[in-house]
């Protein structure tokens, strides 16, 4: 018991956010209900971002109902790599990368090779709203296939490892650059065995991570060093993730990021409720870090001044940035 | 943000203050008892009245029974006799029956049975009583000393209570000689009693004695004296050998004057007995059985006034907030992980019907059963809507099945289960089997064993008869119930699974 107290008070200090303070303080405060659709379905997401001039993955197509699964050839066209998604998708569940295609077979990712009916089936289930939050009805979504970036394969295993940007009111609180694993599953949710890492927000190079709750710097799988690395083209990551408040309103998000070989940064999804788990990989906490925000912009609205994306990047740069390593 | 938070804060006091309140209320001031086990004493005294008869003369039989005007309620009062006529009479405050009949001979024995118990309302009823008398006339030696004696009484009393107090002191001092003479060698209570008397009506002091009876179960006893006075408000209780002033709580009020317990024309040996029993009875029970007698009505509206069917239901359902409670600190506080939100609290409503270790089993059991179906249809590659069909199709059969097992085996316990909820079960065995393919098997069983654990806890602290009573008879409870889940809403700490979440800051901490 008082073993417990301790480990309380010593969080605390550290200024850890816990599930009740950001559920009570942050996603329903500045989270408004009516606004969850645009970040729950990726097909709302990705208009609205195409609309504001935001990169996404191109969309080839998307399948409302089961008479339109016949349409799945046409949509895929003469392409042979692509993303089966569904639009209310949560955790990276029911996602179907193919990433080459010979006469009537498909190959995913991991190399599995499956037919075409294997993939007609994959998105009826997305339709009945297997993977569906609350398990209604779903539309699928068939997009273009991100090549990440050659920089991440040194310290990534396989799948598209992508960059996690809380945003706080249009500031970049934190960041992390998502790792799959082995255990994963190719996959980049930290729940299902992937790795956060964490980054300066300042410059962009990679500090040290987590992997299932603990402190780690190497990969586990390939035992590369996942610090020091300094991550591309990283002012436009916090601009782009800036920018998503703008794009769908909601005060407190995660934006997802994936650094495409040829397209750069683009938005692969929203999230209302972003985990905390990027605690651990910056090995710092959010709520000091949300209070000087919120501090920040008391003081602007006291003088009537609102702030554009890019300024906003600039004043958590300042803020957060240039973390001293460990 | 802010007047959110002053909003809530009032919000949730004047919840809490009003659940308090009610509650406190009914305790306090209407005297519903707290608990289920409080019960209240239930007298029955039996009066057997023995005498000889005359075989000439008709009987005429006049005895003393309660009047029951303060603090005792009666539940039943009967008069058991063969070929005599009763009838009940009241007059200046006592009530005396009579028995009589024209023809009796030898040995006679009737009995007067009395239920009472105390009164629940402490309302104060206003009495009436004389504050002023005439002197008794005394003449001679006894004036002399009497008077004697009063002197130094009126020196060391202030008031009617210590005037009172202070004479019986004096009366029963057997060494003073005014006293002797008074008394002429007779010590008797009787005697006694009428000499204070005496001596109070020489100060106009008014002097009722009271007969009483000791509320002790199983022990033979005679009436005892007692002595009253007036002091404009309240009638003064006193002991009539110390000068005690108080009636014992125990005491019933049998008859006041001077006259007998009992006469009989036409018999004679009469003789009074009085033995009593008490047993004990639930408490509301027996306010609404004294409620038929009395004006207490404050069950009136109370959930105790809806029929005995709804009472049962409501007495489950009381019980729900108590059971969602248990969950939200569960998943809110300690950071559990359950299946849903309140698919805990309905798992528990079922372990009604089954028991708690048999709930489990079966639980287990038909989940299990479930699953596997569930992993089988999962290579059919149905439609969700469907497959959910199928599954409780499955659940049904599966339930007929242990229905009929247990009921050849003799184990009646089985048959319970036909309320168990299927559609619960159902729809566990689905979000089950999702958790298990998106977070894998050991995730699955430790929201499994969550939901189970959770259930159990909810069912037992809903199962707790004392609690189950509370929230039932004081249903403002809820109010407060409502107050700390409002402030769990704004709860902002950690859960206790946090702090294992995130010891790796500690080590890091420490190093």
């Amino acid at each position: 018991m008082f073993g417990l107290i301790k480990t309380w008070k010593a969080l605390e200090a550290r200024g850890i956010m816990g599930i009740n303070r950001r559920n009570a303080d942050y996603v329903l405060k500045y989270n408004k209900r009516h606004l969850y659709p645009i970040v729950d379905d990726k097909i709302i997401t990705k208009e609205r971002a195409l609309a504001a001039g935001i990169h996404v993955p191109e969309m080839y197509g998307v399948i409302e109902t089961e008479k339109e699964i016949e349409k799945l050839d046409q949509i895929i066209g003469g392409r042979s790599d692509f993303v089966i998604k569904p639009a209310q998708g949560a955790g990276g569940d029911g996602i179907l990368v193919i990433a080459d295609r010979f006469e009537d077979r498909y190959r995913t990712v991991s190399g599995k090779i499956i037919s075409h009916e294997e993939i007609e089936h994959q998105v009826s289930s997305i339709l009945t709203g297997l993977y569906s939050l609350g398990g209604h009805r779903d539309r699928a979504l068939i997009e273009y296939r991100v090549t990440p970036d050659q920089i991440f394969k040194s310290i990534s295993y396989e799948g598209v490892p992508d960059i996690r940007i809380i945003v706080l009111m249009g500031y970049p609180v934190m960041a992390m650059l998502r790792l799959p694993t082995r255990q994963s599953g190719g996959k980049a949710n930290l729940h299902q065995g992937a790795i956060g890492v964490g980054v300066d927000l300042a410059t962009g190079v990679t500090l040290r991570g987590t992997w299932l709750n603990n402190i780690i710097s190497k990969h586990p799988d390939t035992t590369n060093a996942v610090d020091g690395v300094q991550l591309p083209n990283w002012d436009g990551f916090m601009k782009l993730a800036a920018g998503c408040y703008e794009l769908c309103g909601l005060g407190y998000i995660g934006v997802d990021m994936v650094l495409d070989q040829e397209k750069g940064p683009l938005i692969l999804e929203l999230n209302a409720r972003p985990g905390l788990n990027i605690q651990i990989a910056n090995d710092c906490g959010l709520t000091q870090r949300t209070h000087a925000i919120e501090a920040h912009i008391e003081a602007l609205a006291k003088d009537g001044l609102t702030e554009d994306a890019e300024q906003r990047v600039r004043v958590s740069q300042g803020l957060f940035g240039h973390v001293h390593p460990h | 943000m802010r007047s959110l938070t002053l909003h809530l804060k009032v919000l949730i006091t004047v919840l809490v203050l009003l659940g308090v309140a009610v509650t406190a209320y009914q305790i306090f001031f209407l005297g519903i008892p707290v608990t289920e086990d409080e019960t209240d004493d239930l007298w029955n005294i039996d009066a057997k009245v023995e005498f000889v008869a005359s075989t000439k003369d008709p009987v005429k039989v006049q005895m003393f029974v309660p009047p029951l005007n303060r603090d005792y309620v009666s539940l039943n009062e009967s008069f058991i006799s063969n070929n005599y006529g009763v009838s009940v009479n009241r007059a200046d405050g006592n009530r005396k029956v009579t028995w009589s009949a024209r023809r009796a001979s030898g040995n006679q024995t009737l009995y007067y049975r009395l239920v009472l118990t105390k009164r629940y309302s402490n309302e104060k009823t206003t009495v009436k009583g004389p504050t002023f008398r005439d002197s008794l006339a005394v003449e001679g030696p006894e004036k002399i000393a009497a008077e004697a004696l009063m002197a130094p009484i009126r020196q060391h009393s202030a008031d009617v209570e210590t005037f009172v107090s202070e004479t019986i002191k004096r009366v029963n001092n057997l060494n003073d000689d005014n006293v002797k003479l008074l008394l002429a060698g007779d010590t008797s209570a009787m005697k006694k009693a009428q000499i204070i008397d005496l001596l109070l009506s020489i100060a106009h002091v008014p002097m009722e004695k009271v007969h009483t009876i000791r509320l002790v179960a199983d022990t033979p006893q005679t009436p005892e004296l007692w002595l009253r006075s007036f002091n404009g408000n309240d009638w003064l209780y006193f002991n009539p050998d110390t000068g005690e002033q108080g009636l014992p709580s125990d005491r019933l009020l049998w008859w006041t004057g001077d006259d007998n317990l009992i006469s009989v024309d036409g018999g004679k040996k009469a003789n009074v007995t009085f033995s009593m029993n008490n047993s004990e009875m639930n408490a509301i029970r027996l306010a609404k059985l004294t409620d038929e007698n009395t004006d207490a009505d404050f069950l009136e509206y109370s959930l105790y006034s809806l029929p005995l069917q709804t009472q049962q239901t409501f007495m489950i359902m009381v019980m729900i907030p108590i059971g969602v409670l248990v969950i939200l600190v569960l998943r809110n506080l300690i950071g559990l992980q359950t299946l849903g939100t309140f698919t805990p609290v309905l798992i528990a409503l079922a372990f009604r019907e089954t028991q708690l270790g048999f709930g489990i089993v079966l639980f287990t059991v038909i989940t299990a059963l479930g699953l596997s179906l569930r992993s089988y249809l999962e290579h059919l590659k149905l439609q969700m809507l469907p497959r959910l069909s199928v599954v409780l199709t499955f659940v049904v059969v599966l339930i007929a099945a242990i229905s009929l097992f247990s009921h050849k085996l003799g184990l009646e316990r089985g048959l319970s289960v036909a309320l168990f909820p299927m559609v619960i079960l159902t729809m566990t065995i689905e979000r089950l089997s999702i958790t298990w393919e998106e977070r894998g098997g050991g995730h699955a069983m430790k929201v499994a064993i969550g939901t189970l654990f959770a259930a159990s806890v909810a069912h037992l602290l809903m199962m707790v008869p004392e609690l189950v009573y509370f929230v039932f008879t004081f249903p403002a409870v809820l109010l407060i119930l409502v107050g700390f889940m409002l402030a769990m809403g704004r709860y902002r700490g950690y859960r206790l699974t946090e702090l294992v979440r995130f010891k790796a800051f500690l080590k890091k901490a420490d190093a």
